[in-house]
């Protein structure tokens, strides 16, 4: 576990190389969009329209997705070295290979939680948002959804080496689908038509919507994890046969 | 420089366009759905947001539709006229690959603003765009006149200029910097996106000057929607355009001081045997 660990300490600490100036953007930007977004909220809410959650509760479930989005809807660099011919060098190092790509995710999430996810929990009470979880299963679901994340992860990856890097393709459609599916964006119960009925049971919605409905204690914890359970339990096995059929077909042409 | 060449060059690039669209019709299908599958997603989470709280600030699901409508409209006309990141000009500079363009017989800004034209492959956002506006259009009994779609393409140009100018802006840090800036302009342009699709009706007025001044996301789609159904917020219906003449002179300044140091300095990304440092 030890060369995991100081695998993803290296990502962490690689993240920051340049200087931490140079992250500066991405936080301006992510706080620059909570701020409107909680706003935004905060008024289609006060339309004083029935959708089984309070103001409060979209509140908090608004801000901790953005202050968790790396690790509701995980991203490895998969499918981006794979263009670069850069995911050889894990190939060429004595541990695994998905393995590796966990850990140096992991590792890249810690610069952002500490620059920005930390500074920002800080200040939620000054927008009178409450960030204490409305049940302690929060913790688990949110350790199903990085999983279940990882997984998800790998067929696109997979995906990307059978269609012969189309990485920035595939990472448009992934981020498209995923932001309308996971509930991250919108809580899925607030989706009109009636979709929000058969929604809830496709695999993304056991991502980043799950954890946070639990968060603020709009969704039936039970029920919840039992989705994020099943979901993890038939997509694993799955991903990991696909990677390990896909292996033999990568090919990169560089950057 | 004369028109003529200009709308040659124009053909030029579209010619390039379809001829990759004939010969690699699967990746071009597979591009060309995911930029449309891509703003889909993304304006109709605020459409359906809308919908099911029968409107969002003060604006109807129906005028935030034609909202979204803009939007995509906006994103079209940026995919069909960006297709060779001349609008993500900072990749451009970062990688060293400006230079190529000194040695074509046309003048640089000329270069600029054909060499991403697409209309084949990066049409179909725009050709929704159009779809979406017509629905709403309709669906708000809005009256089209000659000089409400005069409006309609004053707008659309002042926004494009704002998103041009504001990546040339930022994408001047590239010149000085070239490999921690190579992908500013993505940060600039595709960081904010999603703000871009927020109605900002019945937001606290700092949220909205702010993000009409500072972050000019507001200028994107809703002050111009909210102009266009007649109701102009703020500042006035002439905003967006004062704005945007603005921006584009001091990203004009500042590129040109910019690439001053550049032909000055040179860049360092290739090593001598060719590969991108």
């Amino acid at each position: 576990m030890y060369r995991y660990y100081y695998t993803a300490k290296l990502s962490a600490i690689e993240k920051t190389n340049g200087g931490i100036i140079y992250l500066l953007p991405d936080i301006l930007i992510k706080a620059f969009t909570l701020i409107p977004l909680v706003y935004l909220w905060r008024v289609v809410m006060s339309s004083g329209a029935e959708v089984g959650m309070t103001m409060s509760q979209m509140m908090s479930y608004t801000y901790a997705s953005a202050l968790l989005s790396e690790m509701l809807v995980v991203k490895t660099a998969a499918t981006g070295w794979l263009s670069e011919g850069t995911l050889l060098k894990l190939y060429g190092r004595p541990l695994s290979v998905l393995g590796q790509l966990s850990a140096l995710t992991v590792g890249r999430w810690v610069p952002m939680l500490l620059l920005f996810s930390l500074p920002m929990a800080l200040v939620a009470p000054v927008f009178g948002i409450s960030l204490m979880p409305a049940s302690v299963w929060f913790f688990p679901s949110l350790l199903l959804c990085i999983s279940l994340g990882f997984a998800v992860d790998c067929f696109f990856a997979c995906l990307s080496i059978k269609l012969r890097n189309m990485s920035w393709l595939i990472d448009r459609i992934r981020m498209a689908i995923i932001a309308l599916f996971s509930g991250t964006v919108i809580p899925i119960r607030l989706l009109p038509f009636g979709l929000d009925q058969w929604m809830r049971f496709q695999p993304f919605a056991a991502l980043g919507g799950s954890p946070l409905s639990i968060f603020v204690g709009a969704a039936d914890v039970r029920s919840t994890i039992f989705m994020q359970l099943v979901w993890n339990v038939v997509l694993w096995p799955l991903a990991l046969l696909a990677f390990k059929k896909s292996q033999e077909g990568m090919v990169s042409y560089g950057g | 420089m004369t028109p003529i060449r200009f709308l040659k060059l124009l053909g030029i690039y579209a010619k390039i366009d379809l001829a990759w669209l004939v010969r690699d019709t699967k990746y071009a299908l597979a591009a060309m759905s995911a930029d449309m599958i891509s703003n889909l997603s993304a304006v109709s989470a605020v459409f359906l947001i809308a919908i099911r709280f029968d409107g969002i600030g003060g604006m109807s699901s129906d005028e935030v539709l034609f909202m979204m409508a803009y939007s995509t409209l906006v994103t079209g006309l940026f995919i069909m006229f960006g297709n060779n990141n001349n609008i993500h000009i900072s990749r451009v500079i970062g990688r060293g690959q400006l230079e190529h363009m000194f040695i074509q017989p046309v003048p640089l800004h000329v270069q600029l603003m054909t060499c991403g034209f697409g209309p084949f492959t990066g049409g179909g956002n725009f050709l929704v765009g159009m779809g979406l506006l017509f629905i709403s259009l309709q669906r708000l009994s809005l009256q089209v006149t000659p000089m409400w779609v005069l409006a309609l393409c004053s707008y659309l140009f002042a926004t494009m200029t704002i998103i041009v100018a504001r990546a040339y802006l930022v994408s001047t840090i590239a010149f000085y910097s070239p490999v921690a800036a190579e992908e500013i302009s993505t940060v600039a342009i595709e960081g904010t996106w999603m703000l871009s699709t927020f109605p900002l009706s019945g937001m606290p007025r700092a949220i909205q000057l702010s993000l009409i001044t500072i972050l000019p996301e507001g200028l994107m789609a809703w002050f111009p929607a909210m102009a266009l159904l007649g109701r102009p917020p703020l500042l006035g219906a002439c905003y967006p355009l004062i704005f945007a003449m603005l921006l584009a002179a001091v990203a004009a300044v500042a590129f040109k001081k910019g690439m001053k140091y550049y032909v000055t300095k040179g860049s360092n990304r290739y090593l001598p045997y060719g590969f991108r440092r």
